[in-house]
Parts: structure tokens; C-alpha cells; sequence
């Protein structure tokens, strides 16, 4: 597959380095170049300095040939609106984006937009533990 | 009508005493509290300080009775990711962005917003309009079909200059409207009519066929 | 309370007292309050504002009829009437609703309109997170009233009224 990782951050650059290495074909998007250190020196993809969520940048990363977008950078704004332009702009097939805010992720879950929610993901995750003793 | 401003800085700021003046209510929301404080000090309770994006910030300042949202902020995400908010979750009927970024205005409008103000846009269409050698001025653009009304004025050495309309190769999906020339009133152009320097024409086009119309009438 | 000649005239130049009053316990010690002071006025009449600020959520209009606040209003309203004429001032009484999204704005703005030359106004003292606070009320009205503030702070162990 052909995926864009827009957000080169702890996340990304683990999903990038997991995706890499079964052999997929990843290309990782970041504003700042200082954010590729976080890939592992095994990394075979592509890097890239650029914003994710301007068009240019995205159709430079391959956008238009990508067959999966994942956004996963530190502002909710920021993956809310690049997973929609790949989705809506792009029509890239399969979308993911993080947003941290539940609330926030609830309305896009109803705009359809696939996203996930660290905070709830982890607090059902913490509470399941607990309850394992 | 009530109107809720995301944003208080220069452009929040500004709006938001233009439209107290017109008799408006209005709040701005803003995460600075100092731009809060100058905010209110010099207007009365008009600023609310919080996050434009959250929904528990636009619950409180009563988004769901609002008639208009705009947000103003120079973070395009931002303004986009707000403006959704307050449509989807409160129904606020019209939404307004600003875009710093002026290849974001149709992601937007595909994307929702109703309408969409860019600077770098306002500022490019005044200079077309300014500028008297221009020889094609956007005039309005008619939504939701996105065509575009403009103006064509006729250069001095146009290759069209001397032939009948019905001889220049012009799409049939461009709408000639109206001729203006010094010293007559407007007519309505038939396909008879001779081109001539420094005619005015009124048309109404697709912006994919803009520039194939350009060339045409203004080509040397 | 004031006993001294030289105290009494500096506190005789207040002829319009403005009472901001929220239907808390200090309300009545403010009026009271009012109406002493109201008794070293020497020239004009005396005249007491006493006012009722509703504070109104966003998410209604400004001019929303919200039932149980009105009614709570002219009840403290009313009280305050009677607490001001078991006084025996001679002054003139006059009291007054108002709706705002703030109420310290709006005790300014009406300072300012009523050409108010002293607020009196009772401000409560919470611990919130271990810290004490005054109201956000109280410090608007603090900092922006045109006119001298009085700010009458119940003691910490609940509020004595003599």
C-alpha cells in the first residue's frame, strides 16, 4: 500500500517504521525537518518537510496516488482538516486521524470522518486494567 | 441578529465594533486573556475567553441561537475546524472563515463553510480592478454554480479588433451580456457586432473556459 | 459609628449612593449601611440606588424573562425596601432591575449613569482550591468605578448582622 503519515511525531514515526518494515510503502510528511530523527536509520521510505494540510504539499507527497492517509500531529485542527482534504479533496480510500478532544472527535465520527481519541482510547484502556486486578 | 466572532485579534477586533455599531449583539472568543481584558475594557462585556473549537466553550456562549459565526483567526485549521463545529453542532445557519492561506478557499467551501474571506484574494481582486491595463476584471461570482461575471475590455492591439463576434472562435458556454462603449449606452452584443479598441464587455463564464475567452478578445 | 467632626464631614459629601445588592446575607448590612451614611448629607437630598443585577447566560437573549431569577430579584429587592425605611433616613429610596451578561459592567455603567459619587456593595470571600478569592464582580468594580468603593466583607465565620 501506499500510505502518507502526515505528523512525524512518537506515533508516527513508530506506525511509519511498523508499516515500513512489512514493506509498504510510506511516505511521511512533517513541517519540521528536526522531526524525521524520530525514524528508526532502517526507515526505507520517504521523508518530507511540507504541511499537511496544504494541497501542494500533499499532492507532492503523492497524494493523489496514496491509497491510505493517516494524520496523526499534535493539533486536532490540524489531522481534522488534512483527514479531510485527502477524504474529500483527494478521495484517498482509506483515512485516519487523530483528535485528542472526545468531544471534538464525537461531531467528525457523525461527519464521517474515521478517527480515534487517545484520551478515551487510553482511560478504557487504564479502567479495564484496573479492573483485571 | 446575534453573531459570534472566533478570533480577537485585528481583524476580530475590528469587526466586532463595526458590528455593535450596526446594532448587532455580538461576542468574541478569544484564548488570550489579556486581548480579553483590552477587548472588554474598551467595549463592555463582548469578549469570552476559550477555545473557538470546543463545544463546551460555544455551548456556553450560546452558539446554538446564533445567526451567524465567523471565524477569524490566522490559523486556517483553526477556522475551519470551528466554523464545522458551530455548523454541525449548533446549526448556526450561516458560517464565516477567514483564510490566510488563499489555496484553502475552495477546500473550505467543499468542505462546508458557506462563505470564505481571503485577504491575499481581496487584496488580488482590488488590484485587478485597479489596475487599468488589466483587460479582465472579476466582477462577482455567482454561488453555489461558481460563475464568474466580468468585465473585458478591449486592448489596442487585439487580434479581435475588426471582426464580427460570430467569426471569433468564443464557447458557446460564455455568455456575452452587454457592450459598453464611450459615449453610448450599453447594448446587447449579437453575433454581428464588429470588436472594436476599447470596448467594455459584460460576460458571464465558467472559470474553466475563463481564459480561453481572454485570449480571444484580448490575444494580440 | 462615625463620631468625630472632622470624620463626619469627609463623609458628608456623598449625596448619591449607589447599592449593588445579590440577595446574599450582606445585603441587609449594606443598606443599613447606606442609609447612615445617608445621614451626614448636608446639602441635597439624599438619594439611595439600590440595584439588582441578573446576571443572563449567552446562551439566552440579553432581555430573556428568566422567572425564577425576576422573582428572587424583587423579593431582595423589596427586603431591602423595608430594611432601608426601618432605617428612619430621610433620604430617597429608589431601586432598580437590570439585566447583564456582567454584572461589575453593569454596576459601573449604571455608577457612571446615575452619577453615583459612592457604591457600597457586599462581596463575599470564598476559598476556592484553598485560596481566597473575591468576586470577579467585586474586582470589576474595583477597578473601573469612577466613584469611591466600599466594600463590605462579611466576617469569615458567617455573617453577624447587628
Amino acid at each position: 500500500m501506499n500510505i502518507i503519515i502526515v505528523g512525524c511525531g512518537r506515533v508516527g514515526a513508530q506506525l511509519a517504521a511498523l508499516l515500513d518494515a512489512e514493506g509498504h510503502k510510506v511516505t511521511m510528511l512533517d513541517i519540521s525537518a528536526n522531526s524525521f530523527r524520530r525514524l528508526p536509520s532502517t526507515f526505507g521510505g520517504t521523508a518530507m518537510v511540507g504541511d499537511g494540510t496544504d494541497e501542494s504539499a500533499l499532492r507532492k507527497a503523492g497524494i493523489e496516488k496514496a491509497d491510505a492517509l493517516v494524520a496523526v500531529t499534535q493539533g486536532d485542527n490540524r489531522n481534522i482538516m488534512s483527514a479531510q482534504v485527502a477524504k474529500h479533496i483527494f478521495n484517498v480510500p482509506k483515512v485516519l486521524c487523530r483528535i485528542y478532544d472526545p468531544l471534538r472527535k464525537d461531531i467528525y465520527d457523525t461527519l464521517g470522518l474515521e478517527a480515534i481519541s487517545p484520551t478515551t482510547v487510553l482511560a478504557q484502556l487504564l479502567k479495564a486494567r484496573l479492573e483485571v486486578q | 441578529m446575534y453573531i459570534i466572532i472566533v478570533g480577537g485579534g485585528q481583524v476580530g477586533y475590528s469587526l466586532c465594533k463595526a458590528l455593535l455599531d450596526e446594532g448587532h449583539e455580538v461576542l468574541i472568543i478569544e484564548k488570550d486573556a489579556s486581548k480579553c481584558e483590552r477587548i472588554n475594557d474598551e467595549m463592555g462585556a463582548v469578549c469570552m475567553r476559550g477555545d473557538g473549537c470546543e463545544t463546551s466553550t460555544l455551548s456556553d456562549a450560546g452558539a446554538a441561537r446564533a445567526d451567524m459565526f465567523i471565524s477569524a483567526t490566522n490559523e486556517d485549521e483553526d477556522n475551519l475546524v470551528s466554523c464545522q463545529v458551530a455548523k454541525h453542532k449548533f446549526g448556526v445557519p450561516r458560517t464565516i472563515a477567514r483564510i490566510n492561506n488563499p489555496k484553502n478557499e475552495i477546500i473550505f467551501k467543499k468542505l462546508g463553510v458557506n462563505y470564505t474571506v481571503s485577504s491575499v484574494n481581496l487584496i488580488m481582486e482590488h488590484i485587478q480592478e485597479e489596475m487599468p491595463t488589466h483587460p479582465l476584471v472579476h466582477l462577482i461570482t455567482i454561488e453555489p454554480e461558481g460563475m464568474e461575471v466580468v468585465e473585458i475590455r478591449i486592448p489596442q492591439h487585439a487580434a479581435a479588433i475588426g471582426k464580427k463576434l460570430k467569426d471569433l472562435p468564443i464557447d458557446p458556454a460564455s455568455l456575452l451580456c452587454a457592450l459598453i462603449r464611450t459615449g453610448s449606452s450599453p447594448v446587447q452584443p449579437d453575433p454581428d457586432t464588429v470588436v472594436k479598441a476599447g470596448d467594455k464587455f459584460i460576460a458571464v463564464v465558467s472559470p474553466s473556459i475563463e481564459g480561453q475567452l481572454r485570449s480571444t478578445l484580448v490575444g494580440a | 459609628m462615625i463620631s468625630s467632626a472632622e470624620k463626619v464631614d469627609k463623609w458628608s459629601g456623598y449625596e448619591r449612593i449607589l447599592v449593588p445588592i445579590s440577595g446574599e446575607e450582606t445585603d441587609r448590612e449594606v443598606i443599613r449601611l447606606a442609609c447612615e451614611l445617608s445621614k451626614f448629607a448636608k446639602k441635597a437630598k439624599c438619594k439611595i440606588l439600590i440595584l439588582y443585577v441578573i446576571q443572563v447566560r449567552r446562551s439566552l437573549p440579553l432581555d430573556a424573562a428568566i422567572e425564577p431569577e425576576v422573582q428572587k430579584a424583587e423579593q431582595s429587592l423589596s427586603e431591602a425596601e423595608n430594611v432601608a425605611s426601618a432605617c428612619e433616613c430621610e433620604c430617597d429610596v429608589e431601586t432598580d432591575v437590570l439585566q447583564a451578561r456582567e454584572v461589575g459592567v453593569a454596576i459601573v455603567d449604571e455608577a457612571i449613569e446615575h452619577q453615583a459619587d459612592i457604591i457600597l456593595l457586599g462581596a463575599g470571600y470564598k476559598k476556592r482550591l484553598g485560596v481566597a478569592t473575591i468576586s470577579p464582580t467585586a474586582l470589576a468594580v474595583l477597578r473601573d468605578a469612577p466613584c469611591r468603593v466600599v466594600l463590605i466583607r462579611p466576617p469569615l465565620s458567617g455573617v453577624e448582622v447587628k
